[in-house]
């Protein structure tokens, strides 16, 4: 079944989330800091009347930065770099900073992940979709983020 | 006037929280505070407070932000008894109609007791403590 994807660049890396829990792709903003909060949580945010909890993917992931060896001429012209992504799992609003929001995209079907990519722990990983040469990673949000909270 | 809980805005490095007014006894500036051993890591001392002794929690150290003490002292009565707190800055008194909403899930682990919710104001999230957490 053909599903719809945000595709972002984060530390080198390129990773997807269903269209249907993006809510909106806004400019980084600073954050208000929660003392005692998980070490990956930078922070609060309220944005329209929404308060929203910014978590930091590359510390949760424990991602190594890799530089990618040029970009395609869509991710060149891609959106804004340094965004945020406000988005939504199981009616939790959240948000990401992102290096840079490359494009929507469709993909028939996830290939099952491998033990780890990116370093990742195969557990927060949905599948793996392949386009334009490009490998690019699903996550699980919500074991990511809300597992056992 | 509002109908919900008075609250106290206090600063801790620049950040801003609030603390209901129910077990507020006084706001005053920290006298001298001499250390005592038999207290947990986060009280800064005790210190002689209107002919008796005070607990001086130093909130900087509870919550793990870098900074000297503050130099306001809240006096506030817990289950535990009264406690002084130690924070950089009083800012105002709100009576408030304002929703207290719980901390969004995924923050931090549910169990910790330190904050009742957050609400906001004037453009700022505060963060509402549990006194009695605190201890």
């Amino acid at each position: 079944m053909t599903a719809g994807y945000l595709v972002f660049l984060l530390s080198g890396w390129l990773f997807g989330v269903p269209l249907g829990g993006a809510l909106e792709i806004i400019p980084r903003r600073r954050s208000r800091r929660v003392p005692l909060a998980y070490s990956y949580v930078q922070g609060l945010i309220d944005y329209r009347g929404t308060i929203y909890p910014v978590f930091n993917l590359a510390q949760r992931l424990s991602l190594k930065v890799r530089d990618r060896i040029g970009f395609s001429a869509e991710e060149e012209q891609g959106g804004p770099e340094e965004s945020m992504l406000l988005l939504e799992v199981s009616k939790n609003p959240f948000a990401i900073e992102v290096d840079r929001v490359s494009r929507m995209t469709k993909f028939d079907a996830l290939a099952p992940s491998p033990a780890e990519a990116a370093g990742v722990d195969v557990q927060y990983i949905k599948g793996l979709a392949y386009e334009q040469n490009d490998e690019i990673i699903i996550l699980d949000f919500e074991r990511l983020f809300f597992h056992g909270s | 006037m509002g109908q919900g809980p008075r609250l106290l805005i206090f600063s801790i490095e620049r950040d801003d929280y609030a603390i209901s007014t129910d077990r507020l006894v006084e706001i005053t500036v920290s006298g001298l505070v001499l250390n005592d051993e038999t207290l947990t890591a986060n009280f800064e001392g005790k210190m002689e407070f209107r002919e008796r002794i005070l607990p001086v929690l130093n909130l900087k150290k509870v919550f793990k932000v870098q900074g000297k003490p503050g130099k306001v002292l809240l006096v506030l009565k817990t289950a535990k008894g009264e406690v002084g707190l130690l924070v950089d800055a009083v800012t105002e008194f709100l009576d408030t109609e304002k929703l207290i909403r719980p901390i969004p899930q995924g923050v931090m682990n549910p169990t910790l007791p330190y904050f009742v919710g957050i609400l906001k104001h004037k453009g700022s999230i505060l963060l509402l403590l549990n006194e009695d957490g605190l201890l």
